[in-house]
């Protein structure tokens, strides 16, 4: 029986699932979009794994799940390794390309910029506030077009004169897109100086000051827009590299991560099995109101049985769930606190030390400044006693207004 | 006088400062959704974020019939100094007649600082004052003192278990009224957390995290996602540039020694002149953090905060320079927990595998 490890990717636009060998051979491939209930389409995911895979030939020994929905399909999973997305796009990227230096990935409401050095990340950056330049920007353009998003790359390469669209805000950028039809700009140059923005944006945004190295590796949904591609290497001046599997990349680092990981430890993976595409799951959350942290407490429950709390940062709750090997644990600290509440009056005066000698004293206090602002206050003082002995009145008018 | 003050950091010091004075003090409450929320609506669109944050606490507070709000000012050009105006002139707006007293440094006005002190300390004499600064003063030392032990040990145990010895720790520090009774706490929980000294790894094995900022957005966790949690999490140290000392040790306590300037006075290396806010000490703690053998270095900044502006512009030079990864976080009310949770993450990786490549 073989080996099979999974890895899912969860964005925000798309669902990906894949399955890779021991070999890193790609065995299964699903890029799916996200309407918004991620649990529902992995479990439709995994079935359509089941139809394709012989079952019986493999033996699934590790999951992995990242991408911005990932902690909550990691409980639903069952997964060995929970990381982000930045990781585990280097993670593929450097494995298919180890020559790579710079991978531009473009996903749908995020776009990153990781910096690599003999395969390993050593720097990124990542789209804060705003999500101009990324892919759902390229979506919200291309239906206001009416153009669908998978002819969008190749009707750019089709224009003719260059066009300037402001780029900076999705809305912005529409006005300036009406304005600049008005000039009787086809929708190819449009287009083009659309994909054009969008790389100028990424520029501005991430790039900023930093020297880019190749190989240059392109990434995420958007890659397979040529148009992006040609505006990127137009931009830096060399030729850019879209890997085969450049959609689902996110997932395969993953479930090489969770391979890694699950070798280290040698230990069963976690998965809870195919069985869960048949299970019913529902979160709910409470605020928990036992301390000022108020914290938002998630809990996740298949067919009417808790499987995950977390959100709590006591772990009181989390350690509620995992019952009976929680409470001799707890107990055994209440013990403890008893202990150290009984011996407080013989203080552990070596543990102390050592933390005071490891440092420098910041709170030591500098006699010659104490003499000096003593003095300054002794003198306001004595100075405030004569005006308070010659009149009264006149105090009032010095407090502070 | 019955007063309260912004919520910032452990607030039983400030608390305790003014309850041992004689003055009846009203608990702010905690930063969150809904206090955000009202300051980000009532404060000027191009405030600090800070700023908002304290307008949506004093607007909480508006129904406890205070007659005194104390915070404190800022030093050099950084808009801290005019808070205590702004804000007095939004809740006057509002129809909120409270009046705000604002602790300037000593440093910068003894006159001035004698008389806001002369004012709160009310009835008390001199010896009490002394006393209760004193008090006080041990108190935040033996604070901080426990939290820093926390943020080491909380890399390697269990984080609920950790943060609920920190959570009683402060609420038996809220009792106290003696600095023999600090002493006491302090050492009892020391003690309970010696027990988990046996979980720290050899001293190479070590992976620490500086966390650097505006002192608002560092002290503050319920406005800056837990940054300090997420990163002991993934079984990283953290130390902090600012602790509780920092605030007592500006706004109360004049003659504190030399080796924090020396630490500060690092930063003149690359922001040569005073900024305000804590921008130049700031980047002085970032290359201390370095010359201590730290790994890399978190840069928490308040959208809106010009000093922080300043000291991220040149924290790509200072990356390069003194080779320690840096990673900026811009805090304001739009942050989202899980986008801050992956660049932490994708952060921490990124330093684990670089430091793994280097030992093979």
């Amino acid at each position: 029986m073989n080996n099979l490890y999974l890895g899912v990717d969860i964005g925000s636009v798309s669902i990906n699932i894949v399955a890779i060998d021991e070999e890193n051979e790609l065995i299964f491939k699903l890029y799916t979009r996200n309407s918004g209930n991620p649990i529902e389409l992995v479990k439709e995911g995994l079935t359509k794994f089941k139809e394709e895979i012989e079952l019986d030939d493999y033996k699934i020994s590790g999951v992995g799940v990242t991408g911005s929905g990932r902690q909550l399909i990691a409980y639903v999973l069952g997964a060995d390794t929970v990381k982000n997305e930045i990781t585990a796009h280097a993670r593929a990227s450097t494995y298919y390309h180890p020559e790579a230096g710079t991978i531009f990935e473009i996903g749908g409401q995020d776009s990153k910029l990781i910096i690599v050095e003999d395969g390993i990340a050593v720097d990124f950056a990542m789209n804060t506030v705003c999500a101009a330049g990324t892919g759902s920007f390229l979506d919200h353009q291309a239906e206001r077009l009416g153009v669908p998003i998978e002819e969008f790359g190749e009707l750019a390469l089709e224009a003719d004169r260059d066009v300037r669209i402001a780029g900076r805000c999705t809305v912005f950028a529409e006005s300036d897109m009406i304005s600049k039809q008005q000039y009787g700009f086809t929708k190819p140059e449009i287009i083009n100086g659309l994909s054009e923005a969008l790389v100028r944006n990424y520029m501005n945004n991430l790039v900023r000051n930093r020297v880019l190295k190749g190989e240059y590796i392109f990434q995420g949904g958007v890659a397979a827009n040529i148009g992006i591609k040609a505006a990127f290497e137009e931009e830096i001046g060399a030729e850019v590299i879209v890997p085969e599997h450049h959609g689902v990349m996110g997932a395969i680092g993953i479930a090489m991560l969770a391979k890694r990981d699950v070798k280290r430890s040698g230990q069963e993976s976690s998965f809870r099995g195919f069985d869960l595409t048949k299970q019913e799951f529902e979160t709910t959350s409470f605020e928990c109101e036992d301390c000022a942290n108020n914290c938002e407490v998630i809990k996740v429950i298949a067919d009417g049985k808790i499987i995950a709390i977390t959100g709590d940062r006591c772990g009181k709750w989390t350690a509620s769930l995992i019952g009976d090997s929680a409470v001799p644990a707890e107990s055994s600290s209440e013990k403890e606190e008893n202990m150290a509440a009984k011996t407080s009056a013989a203080p552990n005066e070596d543990f102390n030390k050592k933390a005071e000698e490891l440092e420098v004293d910041l709170y030591k206090i500098d006699p010659e400044k104490e003499q000096q602002v003593m003095r300054e206050l002794e003198e306001l003082e004595e100075k405030e006693e004569e005006l308070e002995d010659s009149d009264s009145d006149e105090k009032e008018d010095s407090v502070y207004v | 006088m019955r007063l309260s003050f912004p919520y910032m950091g452990p607030t039983i010091v400030y608390a305790k400062l003014f309850e041992l004075l004689g003055h009846d003090v009203v608990m702010p409450p905690k930063p969150n959704k809904e206090i955000i929320d009202l300051g980000v609506k009532y404060s000027p669109e191009f405030a600090c974020f800070p700023f908002k944050v304290i307008t949506g606490i004093y607007l909480k507070l508006m129904d406890k019939n205070l007659d005194a709000l104390v915070t404190s000012g800022g030093h050099g050009p950084c808009r801290a100094g005019y808070y205590g105006e702004v804000h007095k002139k939004i809740l006057q707006d509002l129809g909120y007649d409270v009046e705000i007293i604002v602790i300037d440094s000593p440093r910068d006005d003894y006159k001035y600082f004698y008389e806001i002190v002369k004012r709160l300390k009310g009835d008390s004499s001199w010896l009490k004052v002394a006393k209760v600064i004193k008090t006080v003063y041990e108190l935040t030392r033996a604070m901080d003192q426990i939290e820093k032990k926390i943020e080491i040990l909380r890399a390697y145990n269990d984080q609920g278990t950790i943060n609920r010895i920190w959570i009683k720790a402060q609420e038996e520090f809220h009792q106290i009224q003696t600095t023999a009774e600090v002493k006491e706490i302090k050492n009892k929980y020391l003690n309970k957390l010696s027990e988990f000294e046996g979980s720290i790894p050899a001293e190479n094995e070590r992976l620490k995290i500086g966390i650097i900022g505006e002192i608002y957005v560092v002290l503050e966790k319920s406005i800056n996602n837990q940054v300090e949690e997420k990163v002991n999490q993934f079984g990283f140290e953290v130390e902090r540039s600012q602790y509780l000392a920092d605030w007592i040790r500006e706004n109360a306590f004049p003659f504190i020694g030399k080796d924090l300037e020396e630490i500060e006075k690092k930063g003149e290396e690359f922001i040569e002149i005073e900024i305000g806010g804590h921008a130049q000490g700031n980047i002085g703690h970032a290359i201390d953090f370095k010359q201590k053998g730290f790994d890399g270095i978190i840069h928490l900044k308040p959208f809106g905060c010009l000093p922080e502006l300043v000291s991220q512009s040149v924290m790509d030079d200072l990356s390069e320079k003194y080779e320690i990864p840096v990673l900026s976080i811009t805090i304001d009310e739009q942050t989202a927990d899980a986008n801050v949770l992956t660049r932490v993450e994708a952060f921490l990786d990124m330093i684990r595998e670089k430091k793994y490549r280097e030992v093979m």
